[in-house]
């Protein structure tokens, strides 16, 4: 019997353990490689997988709603409503006349304009409605068009229409506030975006089970009450309107404000435009609040301010009496009265406002200087004008682009520097908004105080909690007391002494108020001969001044005194329906 | 004294004569290693199943969250539209050209009484 050869059954073994051998080099290198995968890259690979199956969604705050009172009453003045755009894929639609023939009764319009945007070229996308409702939509929907979207979107919505839109502004399609107050407070009530991270099935929806899920609520913008009372808004705006039109002025601006607060209680401007179609505006000259953002030379309705500020300051009192000359030589220059009667002649101080005696004015400043303009008199105006009543600096009342209005530096430039401040006592070669020229207003007839004037009441946050505007006192000491009770009686003195077509009835209620004429500024100096805009600053109260009412009325072409012919009917039609709406109350005693 | 130790003390009593005795002895079953495996793989199954079973029931619990905050969106959108319907329907211009309006009289104090 042959024993088997011991290489007969080695050379199998020596086989199984190469191909074991190679096994293992195999397995190391799987192990090596997945170790590179999972751990060296693990961090990259991580990501790439989340990446595919992590959706990242923003979670849009709501902003927040204004309101304001008519009344006792809080009514939404802006609010948001989720509606709906419609818009097409030129490339997809086959038959646009068709299509545009049956959009047209469902979302109104012109089927031309519809087809024309439908064969656009070289576009995937456009806009064919806007602001769609959800009935609309459904509506839509039924037409089963191919290349018709809709997508969802939150708009703005004003209740009031056209109301008070300059003091509101409006929300641009990013979502950002534009002026008045949705731009001053666009942070606040815009919110805070949330936004959620997670994992996703096909449809998009987030697994609940996932732990790397992050959810960032969204923060909710605050709610705003505003100062303005509605009803009173809207009676502005009416005479306002009627008072542009009778005047034939393309423009005007007209606010009333709480004399012993700061508080306005309403606001507008002619022309406005609606909030809701701020799109369509062709002019982005109307979308200025310019009883905040449009400061002009306020003329003569300074004159009340120059004849303060000289009684506290101690250069004159309310009694006393000069020659006026009718005409004063300043810098070579003839200062006389362009305005109303006003010959040579002795005169009082309560006369310059009567009269409206830009050599009253004048004469005050002197009188400032010790006898002369001199470099005191423009010191102590200046302090005044600045540091008292504020002009030349925003007032900090919550609108977008408040206007500063300028007042020229008291400093001699050797370019008739005397001239320069006479012709600012009288209000011109210096310039003001109407709410610092109201603001200022209210200081000279409420006991001396100048309240910042401001338009939010308060603020609701997102937990409910109010927050509410502290009344702001800048200045305690304007003018004395004294001086402030001696402006009142002077006031109502040349409201006494103006054709106002309905007569107060200063027995029981208190009225004054001076207007103001102002030629109006050539762009390269100098000003138009035949180009004026019309003031008119006073109040309305019973005991004592409870409302201050300003009306800018720009270029009037009535003929006449601006002041008088455009802007003094407004005040009076004003103050007549405070009295007449119970606003004010007539005095007790 | 017990029955079982009554018990113990005359085994003990027949073995100090010698006589035939039982041999008691305690047999113990040990599982082998297949066993030992295959209940672990069955044990891990079963943690795996309800692992699973969990987790499906959570993502259930997700769509049920989806489908309310859909519905909380349409209530919302529906409120907004109430409230926006609400405030039209009470806005000044509609108050001041309501036939009611328009049969009013101005009501201008003529004169004023004093107290």
């Amino acid at each position: 019997m042959d024993l088997p050869n011991k290489n007969n059954y080695t050379q199998p073994v020596r086989r199984i353990r190469t191909l074991y051998g190679f096994l293992i080099i195999l397995f190391i290198i799987f192990a090596v490689r997945l170790f590179y995968l999972q751990v060296i890259r693990y961090d990259y690979y991580k990501s790439e997988a989340l990446n595919d199956q992590q959706k990242q969604y923003l979670i849009p705050a709501t902003r927040g709603t204004i309101s304001a009172k008519s009344g006792d009453t809080t009514m939404p003045l802006v609010l948001n409503q989720q509606l709906y755009l419609l818009f097409a894929d030129p490339s997809y639609i086959k038959k646009p006349a068709e299509l545009a023939n049956k959009l047209t009764p469902i979302i109104g319009g012109d089927a031309n304009k519809y087809e024309s945007l439908m064969k656009t070229k070289n576009t995937r996308y456009v806009v064919l409605g806007k602001k769609l409702t959800k009935q609309q939509k459904i509506q839509i929907d039924k037409l089963k068009s191919p290349g018709l979207g809709i997508v969802e979107q939150n708009f703005r919505i004003y209740p009031q229409g056209t109301l008070a839109a300059q003091l509101l502004g409006f929300v641009d399609d990013e979502g950002n506030g534009k002026y008045g107050v949705e731009q001053y407070l666009n942070k606040a009530l815009k919110g805070k975006d949330g936004r959620l991270k997670a994992i996703t099935d096909a449809n998009g929806v987030p697994l609940a089970a996932s732990n790397s899920n992050i959810k960032k609520t969204p923060t909710n913008g605050d709610s705003v009450l505003l100062t303005i009372d509605l009803a009173m808004q809207q009676r502005l705006e009416t005479i306002l309107a009627e008072g542009v039109k009778n005047s034939k002025a393309p423009a005007a601006s007209a606010l009333i404000i709480d004399a012993n607060s700061g508080a306005v209680r309403a606001m507008a401007n002619y022309p406005t435009y609606d909030p809701a179609k701020y799109y369509e505006v062709e002019d982005g000259e109307v979308f200025n609040n310019a009883t905040v953002a449009h400061p002009i030379e306020i003329g003569s309705s300074m004159k009340p301010l120059t004849t303060a500020a000289g009684l506290n300051a101690g250069a004159y009192r309310a009694n006393t009496t000069y020659f006026d000359p009718a005409s004063w030589t300043v810098n070579d220059f003839k200062i006389t009265n362009i305005e109303e009667d006003g010959g040579a002649g002795n005169r009082s101080v309560s006369d310059i406002l009567n009269l409206s005696l830009n050599t009253g004015a004048t004469w005050e400043l002197m009188q400032m200087g010790g006898g002369q303009i001199n470099e005191k008199a423009r010191n102590t105006w200046h302090d005044y004008m600045t540091k008292h009543f504020m002009f030349g600096r925003p007032t900090g009342i919550e609108q977008g682009y408040e206007a500063t209005g300028v007042v020229p530096s008291p400093e001699d430039n050797g370019a008739g520097i005397n001239l320069t401040y006479a012709n600012t006592s009288f209000g011109q070669a210096m310039t003001a908004t109407p709410i610092q020229l109201a603001a200022a207003t209210a200081s000279i007839v409420n006991g001396g105080k100048y309240y910042k004037p401001y338009l939010v009441e308060s603020r609701t946050d997102i937990n409910g909690k109010k927050h509410y505007t502290k009344t702001k006192q800048v200045k305690g000491d304007v003018v004395s007391s004294k001086v402030s009770d001696e402006m009142i009686p002077m006031l109502q003195n040349v409201v006494n002494n103006k054709n106002f077509a309905k007569k107060f009835d200063q027995n029981a209620y208190m009225v004054g108020g001076k207007t103001g004429t102002a030629q109006i500024a050539k762009p390269g100096g100098g000003y138009y001969e035949d180009r004026f805009n019309g003031t008119y600053a006073g109040f309305v109260g019973n005991e004592k001044p409870q409302f201050v009412i300003v009306v800018f009325v720009f270029r009037p072409t009535i003929g006449g005194y601006a002041g008088s012919a455009a802007a003094l009917p407004i005040f009076g039609n004003l103050a007549h329906m405070l009295i007449d709406e119970s606003y004010v109350n007539p005095k007790q005693n | 004294m017990t029955y079982s130790s009554s018990l113990a003390s005359n085994r003990s009593r027949y073995r100090v004569r010698n006589q035939n005795t039982i041999k008691y002895q305690t047999q113990t079953k040990v599982l082998g290693p297949v066993s030992n495996t295959i209940i672990l793989l069955v044990l891990g199954c079963l943690l795996m199943l309800l692992y699973l079973s969990q987790v499906t029931k959570t993502n259930a619990f997700g769509y049920q969250i989806n489908n309310l905050q859909k519905e909380q969106s349409s209530l919302q959108a529906e409120h907004d539209d109430l409230e926006v319907s609400s405030a039209r329907l009470q806005s000044m211009n509609r108050a001041q050209t309501s036939t009611v309006a328009k049969g009013m009289v101005s009501v201008a104090p003529s004169a004023t009484v004093r107290n």
